[in-house]
């Protein structure tokens, strides 16, 4: 029998720009296959949540489509270029409107995606555009974090209201951040009972991490 | 702190115990987990100190530790009534909180699980679980089919499993006590052994004491709760996790175990604005039986197996429970009452004749029609019948019928097939008493340690000795103080 289970869409949004390479690109690799492996340890996460990867360097890709967690296959990343975060969130527009099933009178839809964004740098290209462009889709939480000195809260803010700096680019703060990441989506995917419309609670972020008020 | 710290806690009772940090430490909605270093117990502690310094939630939880402690006997300062036995059975069924920590903040000290309730290496082969616990939900949805068939049980210790669960509630509700978030989460179970274990106590509801804060988890709270969530927590129309409020969530988890689907998640769109407000609806104010035989809104096209193919007992309960009580919590059916009718659903029980289904038991329906639900497979062979019947008090030779089973080849029976007095429940000696053997073409009551058993002539049937089930045969299962009398009906006798 069909079960009638809504999927969450999960969104990753990672810089690989060039400030990436080295430790700070394989902590984020490393993450992947944790957030991945967490996940699928999670009951609910792995009945619900389904994943994408978008990087963004000179230009912006979907690098893997929106695939449930038994099936998701780690991506190939590598850093280098600039920081097309504009064209990142044009790129999310188009693959909400195109992958994420809208709810209507005969159809029960997903809920709404979630979103991570994940930035060491300030965007190189339009972020106007890209901030235009994901007004039109509906999208539920988004998260920006920004990473290491040269991230700029004010940018980020211009995208979403949650957001968050890590100090360091280090290995151990960017596993914390993909265990965070873990942690919210299981949240995530247990709490989708609050009242509609309401912001999701995320768990309390990781300690070295600020949230931008 | 640095994590693997070993830090040391002061109880209330002024002992010390012993706990290690972890920076990661697993983090629930309300408290956060450590270890003692032999990790038998967990020593928590909330995540909001609003929580940890309400003398109200202190006050409540200190109720919990102890007089209303089903899982410590009275002269150990737990529930009134409660023997060392009975302690003991719930000790194994309840996750109870054993301690108060005082310093370093005010905290709870609960036994870990027992190990049964955590998977072992080689629960899949696909997922790494070990060491995980097993939420009821790895085993109702579509996750199952990640386990080793090993791991999932068959209807038969499913129906065990949702019995434990019901006289857990039953013996929690007794004494006036509201789970309030019974859920996939907060059951663990164990369908190899038919088995589960209720967690996260501390937010009971107890009589007279402010009511915890919790709202609950989706797909188990009650529809009138979620309906009345927008309103404030003191308005009068806003509904609070209560007994009633259990007695939704209790049938939802029975549900899942025998159907591995829910109750109310059907096809039904209920809001075109958005997936969150159509679920609010479809949980809530609309929330509409996937079941329900007068609306057929919300049922799933190609639902085969229904309520229908349970006994008729428990089919009333939960139209009881989904259709008349969904939206009119007095009509939800008690605790006690899914008890009383899954154990008679157990002694309908009969093994599939077919090898390779995939349930291996269903209960038996309809007598004349023994056909299993879930493959097509009809029984082979006679069904036997026997009734239990006891004799009324100062009415001799007249009988009242006491239970019914169904039987099948080595079934065990137990002494509340052979006492009036004895019921299948906590205080029953679990000792098999007697069993029924297919042998050389004879089906056989074998006595294996019944004092008094009398054969249909009136001879005593000593121990190891057995009464031959032909039809109409009725004999004492003991002479003895309230022996009951056993009266065999073969059905399609031909």
């Amino acid at each position: 029998m069909s079960d009638y289970i809504r999927r969450l869409p999960v969104y990753l949004l990672l810089d690989c720009s060039g400030s990436m390479a080295g430790e700070p690109i394989e902590a984020v690799k490393q993450g992947i296959k944790t957030l991945i492996s967490e996940l699928k340890g999670d009951p609910q996460a792995l009945e619900t949540a389904f994943l994408s990867i978008i990087t963004f360097d000179s230009s912006a890709r979907q690098i893997s489509p929106l695939t449930e967690l038994m099936l998701f296959k780690e991506p190939q990343i590598q850093a280098g270029g600039a920081t097309a975060l504009g064209g990142a969130l044009k790129v999310l527009a188009e693959c909400i409107k195109n992958e994420v099933q809208t709810t209507t009178a005969t159809q029960k839809g997903d809920w709404k995606p979630l979103v991570f964004l994940m930035t060491d740098g300030a965007p190189t290209d339009n972020l106007d555009e890209g901030i235009d462009a994901i007004k039109n889709v509906s999208t539920g939480n988004i998260i920006a974090c920004g990473a290491g000195a040269n991230a700029n809260a004010n940018t980020l803010k211009k995208i979403t209201n949650n957001v968050l700096m890590m100090n360091n680019l280090t290995a151990g703060d960017m596993a914390q951040f993909f265990a965070w990441v873990s942690s919210s989506i299981k949240a995530s995917s247990k709490s989708i009972d609050a009242k509609p419309g309401d912001p999701i609670e995320l768990p309390p972020p990781p300690q070295g991490f600020v949230i931008v008020p | 702190m640095r994590s693997g710290e070993v830090l040391t806690a002061t109880l209330e009772n002024g002992s010390q115990i012993q706990y290690v940090y972890d920076a990661n430490a697993p983090r629930g909605g309300m408290k956060h987990t450590f270890f003692t270093p032999d990790k038998r117990f967990a020593v928590q502690f909330f995540n909001d100190p609003r929580d940890s310094q309400n003398p109200r939630l202190q006050d409540r939880i200190r109720t919990i530790v102890g007089i209303y402690n089903p899982t410590l006997s009275e002269a150990d300062g737990g529930a009134l009534g409660n023997t060392e036995k009975t302690a003991e059975y719930f000790r194994q069924r309840f996750c109870w909180p054993v301690a108060i920590v005082n310093s370093p903040e005010f905290g709870i000290v609960c036994p870990t699980y027992p190990s049964n309730f955590f998977f072992g290496a080689g629960a899949s082969t696909v997922l790494n679980l070990t060491g995980k616990d097993k939420k009821s939900n790895w085993f109702t949805g579509r996750n199952r089919k990640y386990l080793e068939p090993a791991e999932r049980g068959d209807f038969r210790t499913m129906l065990k499993t949702a019995i434990g669960l019901a006289r857990t509630i039953r013996r929690m509700h007794q004494a006036g006590l509201a789970h309030s978030d019974l859920s996939c989460n907060n059951v663990l179970i164990d369908p190899k052994s038919g088995s589960a274990v209720v967690i996260d106590i501390d937010s009971l509801v107890v009589p007279n004491k402010y009511a915890p804060e919790v709202v609950g988890t989706r797909g188990y709270i009650a529809p009138e709760v979620l309906a009345t969530l927008a309103l404030d927590y003191n308005d009068p129309g806003r509904a609070l996790p209560c007994v009633q409020t259990d007695l939704h969530a209790l049938p939802v988890l029975i549900y899942e175990y025998l159907f591995f689907r829910h109750p109310l998640i059907g096809p039904k769109v209920y809001s075109a604005t958005s997936a969150e407000e159509d679920d609010f609806l479809a949980l809530g104010e609309k929330a509409t039986f996937i079941e329900n035989p007068d609306d057929r809104s919300n049922r799933p096209p190609d639902l085969d197996v229904t309520i229908r193919s349970l006994s008729k007992g428990l089919e009333k309960l939960f139209l009881r429970a989904f259709v008349d009580g969904l939206h009119n919590p007095s009509e939800r059916p008690a605790a006690m009452e899914w008890e009383t009718e899954l154990l008679r659903a157990w002694d309908r029980l009969v093994p599939c004749a077919n090898p390779k289904c995939e349930k291996k038991w269903f209960i038996l329906r309809d007598e004349l029609s023994p056909v299993c639900p879930f493959c097509g497979t009809r029984a082979a062979g006679k069904i036997i019948r026997l009734g239990f019947k006891s004799e009324m008090r100062g009415k001799k030779g007249v009988y009242r019928g006491k239970s019914e089973v169904i039987v099948y080849d080595k079934m065990p029976l137990f002494d509340w097939h052979v006492f009036s007095n004895v019921h299948n429940d906590e205080k029953a000696d679990p000792s098999m008493r007697a069993y029924i053997a297919y042998y050389n073409g004879m089906w056989l009551l074998v006595n294996n340690g019944i004092e008094g058993m009398m054969s249909p002539s009136g001879r005593l049937v000593p121990k190891g000795s057995a009464v031959e089930l032909k039809d109409m045969a009725m004999f004492r299962m003991s002479s003895k103080e309230n022996g009951l009398l056993c009266e065999t009906t073969i059905i399609g006798n031909a």
